[in-house]
Parts: C-alpha cells; structure tokens; sequence
C-alpha cells in the first residue's frame, strides 16, 4: 500500500470503552457482562475460538444488535441509542460483502454519497484510496472481477474512505489463502499505524492476534479472559485456558511450598524452583499451581550434561522437523513435554533419554483455582 | 457468530418504523378490511334466510362437480404436455413451449368464445361441417371449455415441479437398470408428488374461481361466481352475493391451505423462454413420438382457440361470411377507453405492486420485531382470494358517499395492487434469501440509513424479483375478468369487461378484434419489458381470470 495525503494521520480517530456490556440471543448468553478499553489510535484483537462471542461483540459495537445491558463509548459519547449508520464506526466484513451491482469506484464511493459529498471530490478521495491501497487503476472493474485479495483490499478501502472513528474488522482475511493472509495482514498493521486510526479486529488465528495488535482481548463463553499487551497474553496468561489458546505450551502441576514477598516457592515432579508470584492474590502454602512453559524456552541436553539451574529427565517419544525448529515430545514421569529445539541444523536430533534444562525466569505460574 | 438478533433496529430508526406501519395500515386497509366487509355484509338473520331459501346448494354442487371434473382432465393433459417438453426427446419444443405461453397471456374466457365460434348454434363445426344446431350450454360446454382453458395452466405448473426434480436421480436409478417407467413410477413420482399434489390443487382453484367461461356458455349451469355476480347484477341482492362469494372463499381457502401443507406456499413459477439444461435420462424413441404426437394434437387446440379468434376478428361475419375486413376493429376506436383504461390500470398497478412488495418483503424477512409471521400471511392471503371475492369486498368498502372523491380507476388499481401483491412478495423473499445480511449492513455501517440501504443496494440486487412481481400483476391485470366485474363504472371500463358485454351482445366480430388487441397489447409490452429488462425471460405467476 502506497503512501498519499490518504495516509496523513486521522484527526477524527477515537477511542473505546466498553462498560458491563451483555448481549443475550433468547436464553443464550453470547456476551457477558464484557469490559474492555481501546486507546485512541490502538490496535485491538478480540480473540477466541468460534461461539466465544467475539463477532457478537463487534458486531454490537456497530450497532447490528441492541446490548442487553452496559454502555458502549465512542470517545465522549456513549451510543447504545445511535443506529448503526450513525455511530461513526465502518466495518469489513468476513465475505468482504462487496456491493455486486456496483463498480469498485461506486462500492469506495459509496459512503461519501451518502454523506453529500460533492462528486469531484468523491472521485478524487476514491482515486486516492484506491491507489493507497494498491488497486489505482482498478476502479472501473466489477467485484465478481476481482482476486479474493483485490476484493478484500476494496472493502478496506470502501471503509476507509469515510473516515471513521473506530474502524471494524470481522475476520477479514480468514477467507485468503495462507501467503496472501500474511501479507495483507502486514499490510493491515502498517496502515493503520500510518493512519494512526482506531482498529478493532476480530479473530480465531492467534498469530494474527500476536502479531497486530496493540491490545489482545482474550474470549471464552462470552466473557473476557484476559486483556493486555500480545507478550503479555503470550507469556503470563492469566488462566490455563489462555495459556492453552495461545500457541503450544507445558502446562506442569506443582504445589506451592512456600510463599515470600515477589517469589514462591514450587515443588514439581521432585524439583523445586523459586519463582515469580504471579498476579493476585498471595498464595499460600499447599496451593495447587500450574507451571505454564512454552515449548522455545526449553533446551535438551545429553541426559549426562550438568550445569542448568532446573533440568528433568526424560525419553525423547518423537519429533517432528518444522524447518526453523525441531519439535520432541519427550516423556518425563509417564507425562508428554513439547520442547523446541530453534534453528536446529542439520545435526542429528536427539533420541533416548535426555535432559530437559529450563530457567526459571522463564516459567510463568498459573493459580489452579483461577482457571 | 450467534444467530437471531437482526440488522433493523426500529426503536433506533423511527423512518423504519413509519415505513413498516404504513405497509401494515395499507395491507389492514385493502387486503383484510374489504374482504372482513364482504362476510359481514349478510349478518347472522341474513345467513340464515339465506341459507334457508336462498338458491345456493345447486351453485355449489355444480361448482364442486365442474371443479372437479375440469381439474381432473385438465391436470391430465397438462400432465402429458409436461412430461413431453420435460423428459422426451420429441421435435419442435421451442413450438411447443410458445404455444403454452399463449393461454397464459390472454382471458381464460376466450376459450369460452371460440367454443361458440366453433360449436354454438352457428358454429363453423357443428353446423358449418355437419350441419347440426348443438345445443352447447350447460355442464359438458363448461367442462370441455375448462379443460382447454386451465390445461396451459396445469402444464406450466407441473412442468416447473418435473423440471425441479433431480435428474441425477434419475441417471442414477437408469443407471442400476430400471427401465423408463420403472425410473419415473419408482423416482420421479414420489419425489414430485407434493409439488404435482399443489399443482392440482392451484389449477382446482383456478377452475373454482372461473367466472368468465361459465358466464358465456354455463346458461342455466350456474356455478358459485356466476350465481353471485347474477344475483347483484339481476336483482341488486347483496346480501345474496355476499354469502355466495363467502361460500366460494371457504371453498377457495380450503384448497389453498392444503396446497400451502403441501408446497409451503410457493405462488408462482418462472416461466423461462428455455429448455432446463439439466440432461435426463433418454427415453424410447415411442414414447418422444408419441409426445410428439399429443403436444401436436393439444398445440392444435390451443392454435383452433386463438385462430378462430383472429379469423373471425378479420372476417366480416364468422362463420357465415368469410370475407375479409377490418371494420371489427373500428371496435378498437369506439371503445379505445377501455384498451388504454386497461394498459394504464394495468403498467401502474404492476409498478406499485412490485415495488411495494420487495419493499414488505425487505421489512417481514430482514425484520425482526414480533408480528411479523401475522404480515407475512396477510401478505400472501390473496393468493387465496377469489377474484370475484376481493372486486366484491371493495365495491361493499369503498363504494360509499364520504368515498365519492376516490377516482374509480385508482380503486380498480389498488385491487390490482393488493389482489396480485402474493406473487411479488414471495418472489422479494425468496430472493431475499439469496442477499446476505452483511450486504445490507455494509450499506449500514457505511452511513446509510436502513432504508436508505434498502432503495441503493438491496432494491437493484432484487431486479429478478421485481421483475417476477411486475410482470405476473401487469398480465393478471390485463386478462382478469372477475376482479373487474363489480369495480368498473363507464368511464374506468377494460377490455375484458368491453368483450365480455359485446359477446353478450353476440357482436362476435367487434369481441374477437377486441381480444386479438388486448392479447397483442400485452405480449407487445412483455416484448418491450424483456427487451428493455436486458434478460431473455418472461417471467410469468400462472395468470388468473
């Protein structure tokens, strides 16, 4: 996407709070008592698997449903009552519902006719949006002319185009093929940081989640799991069921033994570790705990090797070569642990028996009671 | 990701709410008002006289035979005719096809008239070849007429449900060795049989409803929509016409309900100007031939109906004196009120009724606020209506003094309107169906207003549907006969109504040039219509008198 006076940071961008908001489809509970902020001019990624509630969210943000209850704030103002055509929102949709009647100029141009734009500077806006996001030139084609990705990049554009305060995003790329996914999705995160403009973006694929966003709100059931930074939802999940949604990790039962100021102290499969205390509450001795470590912060060791802080010992049960890493599951006490071996080469991988070595400022502590 | 919920708020958007209480007062005001009016008319004492000494047992036997009857034969020769064009490889099915079109186009009536032309007293079979004064009136007149009149009707409808059933079925049963027969006794027919089971029962309510054949050649053979029209037209008897059109609607909505259990309430069928692309199962070159065969035989009806007409419409006294003439059409000039009354009547009423039900349509199926299941069936209600019915129901409710400002053509209009609206309607919801949600709300979320999302984005996807509302009304329009028959007054008279009074007037040659006209008036404006349209279909609900 080219650069343009299209791309001069917008003025009109606006934040948004969601305060208690709950959305109920009969007995139904789609969205539950749900909270959350967006700064102005962030990127935010609702995240979860499908029926968490996730597009029942956004799509009450745009004002397609009513909210049972809560208030939802477009920067000052609260819009529960607004229609959707007047909430200053405009939203991408999945199947990117071009209007197929229409040229891709008219689709772009759309919105500013409703607005009462005068023509000349419709056309001129279109031109410009249009070539900021590739498609200079293909004004005059059809949608059904179009590649999946030339469509989606319209549908952007269309959205762009009437500069709205919060942009919407339904799984916009979930209907691409793999290598076009990832790049239209670079192509998303660094347009809307050269807009500046407020995104909120709705996914099942954490990669996306992780890798565009400011803010990652984490759904389960209707509710917020956890909301915070894409490391922070990466590496201190707040629950097992975070912990597990994104990417792979180890998940290791332990018992708290000793409870100081900052760190705990952990027994796990006859190791003990000081750790950091993890968010809440103080626990106490005798609680039950989960060890949450991601498969790339463990290195294998030949089983006779010393030296590591905490290392157990295991059998290498597989592998698999993924090219930039090499994935074991290695059995430790009749339990499978997933350890990535990055960059591995083209040496001979491990087999038999072997240490799995850690540290311990890599492990993350998940209260069992709060999952 | 969860269902319901809807895309039309109408507590935020007030326009919207106006738009649906105005569809709802216009359909309470003319759809259930005049038809409420017309049963209430005869009070429960008026009933009861009427029931007691009223001449209605023998209107409603005769109607139930004839029904039954003409339906009967009518649905089988429709059968044959359907199954030729669907399933044999007979020649000359583009022929076939049009000739079928044709009845679709004109009153039913005209078969009524042609009989006479051919067999009445002076008929150019009956005495013209042999010689005989037939007496043709009454029961086998009206039967013979009938089946002639509803079979183009029968084939469409029962050519559409053959054509929808799945040929790869039948490849595959011919495919394990069953034979031709086998393949449609053990395939076909029960996988067709609800939709030839409402193809039945909606020529049945065709045939009931039939108020023009029986007119012209019932003679003493009165059915129920001759007895009602009878009794105003002979004895200003309202009462009495009341409760004989109550009777006919219960009989009316009796089959519609059953054919609504059996089809869900589809109303209309695509006419298309093609054969189905679909290939089926080859069947013995006999059986094509013998298809061939009947078509031709059934085709050569249909020709004998419509070329008598226009022999007779250009000879100066059919069938006695052959030579040729235009004086007939002078006709044309005296009552030139009525062809332009009609084509007027005919492209307004199309044009209000289509756009009208898309627009219900976009409001019942992408609604989500409660009672809209009660619009939806009031909306599809006339479907059921006689013609007869619903004229009378707006003679009794409009038809008053504080009314007397009302222009009596913009009534006949707003029959039309809502008497055709069915049609339009379940045509905008099928394709509805077919228009995701998403597409609307991007019109939406782009700053458009519902309704203003409705007339830029959903209206113009819709064009197949408007298309199906607009030309089924403009042809109902131009060969309805009922509908008309209590509504016109002198100034707002048609051209069914103007053939219908010069066949009573036995002025045969000014009838028949009125028909030729009308008929060519509205296959000249279907013409333009696809011409214009950029499509190659007519796209036709099977018309009704």
């Amino acid at each position: 996407m080219r650069s343009g006076t299209a791309g001069a940071p917008v003025t009109s961008t606006a934040s948004l709070r969601l305060d208690h908001v709950t959305k109920r489809f009969g007995t139904v509970l789609a969205v539950d008592d749900v909270s959350f902020e967006v700064p102005r001019g962030a990127f935010a990624t609702l995240l979860g698997p499908s029926g968490c509630g996730k597009t029942t969210t956004l799509r009450t943000i745009a004002g397609f449903y009513d909210p049972d209850a809560g208030d939802i704030r477009i920067g000052e103002r609260r819009v529960n009552d607004l229609p959707a055509h007047r909430r200053g929102t405009a939203m991408v949709f999945q199947d990117y519902a071009l209007f197929p009647h229409m040229t891709v100029r008219d689709n772009v141009g759309y919105g500013l006719g409703v607005q009462g734009v005068p023509s000349a500077e419709r056309r001129t806006r279109v031109d410009e949006v249009l070539a900021f996001v590739g498609l200079g030139g293909l004004g005059d084609r059809w949608p059904g002319q179009l590649s999946g990705g030339q469509q989606q990049r319209v549908a952007v554009a269309r959205a762009l185009v009437v500069r709205p305060e919060i942009l919407l995003l339904d799984e916009p790329l979930s209907n691409l093929d793999a290598k076009l996914r990832e790049q239209l999705r670079w192509e998303l995160r660094e347009l809307q940081q050269r807009l500046g403009m407020t995104f909120v973006y709705v996914t099942h694929d954490q990669d996306e989640a992780l890798s565009l966003s400011d803010v990652v709100v984490v759904m389960k059931e209707g509710r917020v799991e956890q909301i915070g930074k894409p490391w922070e939802i990466y590496y201190r999940p707040r629950t097992t069921y975070v912990a597990d949604f994104i990417g792979t990790v180890n998940l290791v039962a332990g018992t708290v033994e000793e409870g100081r100021a900052g760190t705990v102290g952990v027994r796990f499969d006859g190791h003990r570790v000081d750790l950091a205390a993890p968010d809440g509450p103080t626990l106490a001795p005798g609680a039950a705990v989960r060890l949450c470590i991601r498969p790339e912060a463990l290195a294998l060791r030949r089983p006779e090797a010393g030296g590591d802080a905490v290392a157990v010992s295991g059998t290498v049960a597989r592998c698999a070569f993924l090219g930039d890493l090499m994935r074991y599951w290695v059995v430790v006490d009749g339990r499978e642990w997933v350890v990535d071996q990055m960059d591995p080469g083209a040496a001979s991988p491990f087999e038999g028996r072997v240490a799995i070595a850690m540290r311990p400022d890599r492990i993350h502590l998940i209260a069992e009671a709060s999952s | 990701m969860a269902g319901g919920g809807g895309s039309v708020s109408l507590r935020r958007e007030p326009s919207l709410l106006i738009a649906l209480l105005a569809v709802a007062g216009l359909v309470l005001a003319f759809i259930v008002y005049p038809q409420i009016q017309v049963v209430l008319v005869p009070g429960g004492d008026g009933y009861l006289s009427f029931f007691e000494h009223g001449n209605w047992q023998r209107p409603l036997q005769n109607s139930i035979l004839v029904t039954a009857l003409s339906t009967t034969t009518a649905v089988t020769l429709g059968f044959v005719y359907a199954y030729a064009m669907v399933y044999s490889d007979m020649a000359w099915k583009p022929f076939f096809r049009l000739v079928g079109i044709l009845p679709l186009l004109s009153p039913p009536f005209v078969v009524a008239a042609a009989y006479i032309l051919l067999f009445g007293p002076r008929g150019i079979i009956s005495y013209g070849v042999f010689g005989q004064t037939l007496n043709v009136l009454g029961l086998y007149g009206v039967w013979g007429v009938q089946t002639i009149a509803f079979f183009p009707f029968a084939y469409q409808l029962i050519a559409d449900v053959l054509s929808r059933s799945d040929a790869r079925m039948e490849q595959a049963a011919r495919n394990l060795g069953a034979s031709t027969w086998d393949v449609f006794r053990t395939v076909t027919l029960p996988l067709t049989r609800p939709g030839l089971g409402a193809a039945i029962l909606t020529t049945a309510i065709y045939v009931l409803e039939d108020f023009g054949n029986p007119a012209l050649i019932g003679g003493l053979f009165t059915v129920l929509p001759t007895q009602a029209y009878g009794l105003i037209s002979g004895f200003a008897d309202f009462t009495g016409a009341a409760a004989v059109s109550t009777i006919l609607l219960v009989l009316a909505l009796a089959l519609y309900l059953a054919k609504v259990r059996l089809d869900g309430g589809r109303s209309y069928v695509t006419v298309s100007g093609r054969a189905s692309s679909m290939p089926r199962p080859p069947v013995p070159p006999a059986v094509s031939v013998a298809c061939f065969v009947a078509c031709l035989a059934l085709a050569g009806i249909i020709l004998l109906v419509y070329g008598s007409l226009v022999v007779s419409a250009l000879t100066r006294a059919f069938p006695t004196n052959l030579a040729f003439t235009t004086t007939h059409f002078e006709y044309l000039s005296a009552h030139s009120l009525a062809l332009q009354n009609t084509l007027v009547y005919g492209l307004a009423a199309a044009s209000v009724s289509a756009v009208l039900a898309v627009l219900a349509g976009f409001l019942v199926q992408r609604g989500t606020w409660s009672g809209r299941r009660a619009l939806d069936f009031l909306l599809i209600m006339p479907a059921a209506i006689p013609g007869l019915f619903f004229g009378l129901g707006y003679v009794v409710a409009f038809n008053q003094p504080w009314l007397e400002w009302l222009d009596r053509g913009a009534l006949i209009v707003i029959a039309l309107v809502f008497w055709n609206i069915p049609i339009g309607y379940q045509a905008a919801v099928a394709g509805l169906r077919q228009i995701d949600r998403s597409i609307d709300e991007a019109a939406t979320s782009l700053g458009a207003s519902s309704l203003r999302g409705f007339r830029d984005v959903v209206l113009p996807m819709l064009r197949g549907s408007l298309q199906v509302g607009f030309t089924t009304t403009f042809v109902r329009a131009v060969t309805t006969l009922s509908l008309v028959i209590f509504l016109f007054t002198p100034q707002t008279t048609v051209a069914t109504v103007t053939i219908f009074q010069l066949v009573n007037d036995i002025n045969w040659g000014g009838a028949t040039a009125f028909t030729v006209a009308d008929v060519g008036m509205a296959i000249v404006v279907l013409v333009v219509l696809a011409a214009i349209g950029g499509r190659r279909f007519v796209a036709l609900g099977a018309a009704r008198a």
